[in-house]
């Protein structure tokens, strides 16, 4: 398969049912996405696909031929902090860490479709988001300082 | 007679299955055999494999199963919102991955479900969650709440969903553990036939 994964190309010889969360991590060393429970329950595997918030686990590799993927490690640029890394480390919102790396890129796509959004509109889209050390607060307040910092410019 | 066929691969099994829409004349049904169909078309509406996406305006898409029990809200404080895809929130399809035609999905339990199409809530004039089985007969039998469509054409719809492999063809073979809607698809199509020749009977009250 054809994969695009932070503006690298790269062609890979996997399985069509193997999932992109897999074809990252072990086939390709992508390790910031991480991997919580492969079922969508835990939003851990959160990757940008073609743009869209998507859970990598559920995504079988055949469904992402040819598709570009966005990761942790390519968001901002790859050198530089995304907006929303910036209030992440501003309001230190990691605990463990774990799901942070989910959690910013549900965020980043969440401010790219809403830039200025209610508690509500963070709560409904980031709630398939887990976070174990319950940092929701900061989250929320990231978001709302990523959001104005965006807003600035 | 008209007969239409349409090849539907299910995927996870081998079989090939012919689904047909056959319409008996209109009126060679009697009311009575019209209604006992509609009791077995009302079993399929309201399984949760098919009543948990036909929700109301507050756009919330249900869960039951063994494992819930009660049926209860979707988790992750989900909303379809009025778009019913998810786009004013997050889209469905974030974790219902859409197939393309042919593919093999992601099955298990607890997993989101997968089919060919975006998922989605079906539009809310299609609500059958919480309505009773005479509600749900007077929507179906008025084409102003069917998207335009007679008993014909519903049947008609429920065999092109199947062969786009869309929600249809998956409450009939869900995986995943889960209970698929009963009597299978050929059968509802069948009954959704012969409630219509019948002049698509309601019972009143109920
Ligand atoms: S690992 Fe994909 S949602 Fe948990
Ligand atoms: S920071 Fe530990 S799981 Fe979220």
């Amino acid at each position: 398969m054809r994969l695009t994964v932070n503006g690298t190309e790269h062609e890979l010889d996997v399985e069509p049912d193997m999932p992109l969360l897999w074809v990252l991590r072990d086939e390709l060393g992508v390790t910031g996405v991480k991997y919580g429970c492969g079922i969508a329950q835990c939003g851990a595997c959160t990757v940008h696909l073609d743009g869209m918030a998507m859970r990598a686990c559920q995504v079988p590799a055949a469904a992402a031929e040819g598709a570009e993927v966005l990761t942790i490690e390519g968001l901002g640029g790859g050198d530089a902090l995304h907006a929303v890394q910036r209030a992440w480390i501003d309001e230190q919102v990691a605990q463990c860490g774990y799901c942070q790396a989910g959690q910013i890129l549900q965020a980043a796509w969440l401010l790219e479709t809403s830039p200025a959004p209610s508690d509500e509109e963070i709560d409904r889209v980031m709630s398939g988001n887990l976070c174990r050390c319950g940092t929701y607060p900061r989250i929320r307040a990231a978001i709302h300082a990523a959001a104005a910092a965006l807003r600035e410019g | 007679m008209i007969r239409f066929l349409v090849l539907v691969l299910f995927t996870g099994s081998a079989a090939a299955q012919e689904v047909t829409v056959d319409p008996p004349e209109d009126g060679s049904v009697s009311r009575a055999e019209g209604l006992a169909a509609w009791e077995r078309v009302h079993d399929v509406v309201s399984h949760p494999r098919c009543a948990n996406c036909h929700v109301g305006a507050d756009n919330i898409p249900m869960w039951s199963g063994p494992s819930y029990g009660e049926t209860r809200p979707h988790g992750m404080f989900i909303s379809g919102g009025e778009s019913r895809i998810g786009a004013e929130f997050l889209p469905c399809s974030a974790c219902h991955v859409t197939l393309d035609a042919g593919q093999s999905r992601t099955d298990g339990p607890h997993r989101p479900p997968q089919v060919a199409l975006d998922w989605r809530l079906a539009p809310v004039d299609f609500q059958w969650f919480g309505r009773s089985s005479a509600e749900i007969c007077a929507q179906m039998a008025d084409p102003d709440r069917t998207g335009g469509r007679d008993w014909v054409a519903l049947a008609e719809h429920l065999r092109d969903d199947a062969g786009h492999g869309g929600f249809v063809k998956w409450g009939f073979d869900p995986g995943g553990g889960r209970a698929p809607a009963p009597y299978g698809l050929q059968a509802h199509i069948d009954d959704v036939l012969t409630w219509g020749a019948a002049g698509t009977p309601c019972e009143t009250g109920g």
